[in-house]
């Protein structure tokens, strides 16, 4: 085998362990919340009252400008 | 449903931290923490912007996802909230978070964290609303007392926002289109933007 061969071979040789490390995974890997596992909220009760929600609401829009 | 957001003005945004401060005063965040921060871009340049920067209430909240003790909630408005009496102060919600916002009182010696602290949007964590126990660990719930976050409340040039996302893109689509559809012969731009870059 000539030289030049040998040269040819050898770089393409590096040339795919070169690439190789250039891979990316195209898997992405979802993390989803586990179960709450703390105690429980009052506010959310307070906040499913209807009086209470207007009230706040009206406090938001209130941002707007006069 | 509402989902409760934040959104900055930059272009009112005068650095003033006000937010910051009436944060630190409504809920006496412990010392070395920040809930908030303002971030200005090209400080001192001409045409700087500043921004309030403070938990981002994710929808998916990456925070949630990492946590090993399951100690990050939703409320049905969209408030991400925690409890502190599960966490451990790991800090895995601090690498996962795009924002850095949950922060660690160092409370022990040689450093150790202690338990998360992060902005709770004023809504406080699951005690009785109200309650010493309540603002010990998680400070002030000014949505059960029916107000905005201390932040949005104190903003001067009311550039924070907060509540429903739909309400506070409305709010700056309308300010945004209006903007400069009015003569500034002593406006904002004229005081604060006109000539300067």
């Amino acid at each position: 085998m000539s030289r030049q061969s040998m040269l040819t071979i050898f770089g393409a040789l590096a040339l795919v362990v070169g690439l190789t490390g250039c891979y990316e995974s195209s898997d992405v890997t979802f993390f989803e919340a586990g179960k709450y596992q703390g105690g429980d909220d009052p506010l959310l009760q307070k906040l499913e009252d209807p009086e209470f929600r207007a009230g706040l609401d009206r406090r938001f829009d209130g941002q707007r400008d006069r | 449903m509402a989902r409760m957001k934040f959104l900055c003005d930059a272009d009112r945004c005068i650095e003033c931290n006000g937010c910051v401060t009436a944060c630190k005063n409504a809920n006496e965040v412990p010392w070395g923490v920040n809930r908030r921060r303002v971030v200005t871009l090209n400080d001192g340049e001409p045409g700087e912007k500043s921004i309030s920067v403070a938990c981002m209430h994710c929808d998916d909240a990456p925070c949630a996802a990492v946590c090993p003790t399951d100690c990050f909630y939703t409320t049905t408005d969209g408030i991400v909230l925690h409890d502190k009496d599960l966490c451990i102060g790991c800090g895995y919600c601090f690498f996962a978070c795009p924002f850095g916002v949950p922060q660690f009182p160092e409370q022990r010696a040689f450093g150790s964290r202690g338990r998360m602290d992060k902005c709770t949007f004023c809504a406080g964590g699951p005690e009785e609303p109200g309650s010493q126990a309540e603002f010990e660990k998680y400070g002030a719930n000014l949505i059960a007392e029916g107000m905005l976050p201390a932040c949005a409340e104190m903003c001067a040039t009311k550039a924070l926002l907060a509540g429903d996302g739909d309400l506070v893109a409305e709010i700056f689509h309308h300010r945004s289109t209006s903007r400069d559809g009015r003569p500034q012969t002593w406006g904002w731009a004229t005081a604060y933007g006109a000539g300067l870059s």
